[in-house]
């Protein structure tokens, strides 16, 4: 090596995936990511406002049990994150980001609800297999399976197909919605938007 | 990763030799920064919010690695392309020096 007279350099491009948009294209899923196309960016009319009383909803968890909304009326913050169906490509990439990003969550006093309407199996094999070697998701993941999309629909965020909005709703304590997002169905919402919004939130 | 930097670093025949750099798909510069935090990456990390570089690289499935040999005369050549990590990074650095031919 040392006889070598010129340098030589080899650079690794190391894709990281634990918050990378590229997740669902990670060994942890291996090939069972469905492919889905470019959609319409989004396909619902909003029912709720910014400054309105969030509705609330009793849903089951994957990790058993019910999840109320109401439950966590002045004691903390909540965020909800409707994605649009597990097996899909950018809802895979999603939520491993909060998971890794608690923290900023905490800093708020806020708990995060994660919302599909798929059905309790389905999102608990999801779920393992997207925590394969980085633990478990550290908020409850909630099924609006049945009556379908019921919660999306209070929300205004069931689209024509079934599925939900990729949207976020960032409620107080109060149980006022405070902030509402419904995304690009295609894309991913970017982390700081969100941190942004916590960091304006009263803990 | 950062045990593969450290053992680059630590090792006097090819601290100057081997870089390291990562690439955040799909992330953007707070998310790749809030990143290099958390899990005190040692080596540069960059965001490719949009998707060029990994389009650039085939849309490769991640993690993936890619070694690029740089020559004196400013061309480079590829000389390891893979997907998947690696458990130990000191025989991984082996492998990469050995196809390298360092």
């Amino acid at each position: 090596m040392a006889r070598k007279k010129h340098i030589w350099i080899v650079a690794m491009v190391a894709t990281f995936t634990w918050i990378a948009a590229a997740h669902s294209q990670s060994p942890d899923f291996k090939k069972n990511i469905y492919p889905v196309e470019q959609l319409k960016p989004t396909d619902s009319v909003l029912k709720v406002k910014v400054g309105g009383l969030a509705p609330d909803f009793t849903l089951p968890a994957v990790r058993g049990g019910k999840v109320t909304l109401s439950q966590y009326r002045g004691k903390k913050n909540v965020v909800i994150s409707f994605v649009p169906a597990a097996w899909t490509p950018v809802c895979s990439d999603q939520w491993p980001g909060y998971n890794i990003a608690k923290e900023y969550f905490d800093q708020s006093n806020a708990i995060l609800l994660g919302i599909t309407v798929d059905n309790i199996p389905t999102l608990y094999a999801w779920t393992n297999q997207m925590c394969m070697g980085s633990g478990t998701l550290w908020f409850p993941v909630l099924s609006d399976f049945y009556p379908h999309g019921a919660v999306a629909s209070k929300y205004g965020v069931l689209r024509s197909d079934g599925v939900s909005e990729r949207s976020l709703f960032v409620i107080d304590k109060k149980g006022i919605i405070r902030y509402i997002d419904v995304h690009d169905i295609n894309k991913r919402p970017r982390l700081e938007v969100l941190v942004k919004e916590l960091g304006k939130l009263k803990k | 990763m950062n045990e593969l930097y450290r053992a680059i670093q630590s090792n006097k025949d090819l601290k100057n030799k081997i870089k390291l750099i990562g690439i955040g798909t799909g992330n953007s510069d707070f998310e790749v920064d809030f990143f290099r935090k958390k899990y005190e990456v040692p080596f540069p990390l960059f965001s490719d919010e949009d998707y060029s570089i990994h389009k650039a690289m085939g849309e490769v499935r991640t993690p993936y690695f890619i070694g690029v040999r740089l020559k004196k005369d400013g061309s480079s050549e590829v000389f390891y392309s893979k997907l998947g990590g690696f458990t130990n990074a000191n025989k991984f650095l082996k492998s990469m020096v050995k196809s390298s031919g360092l």
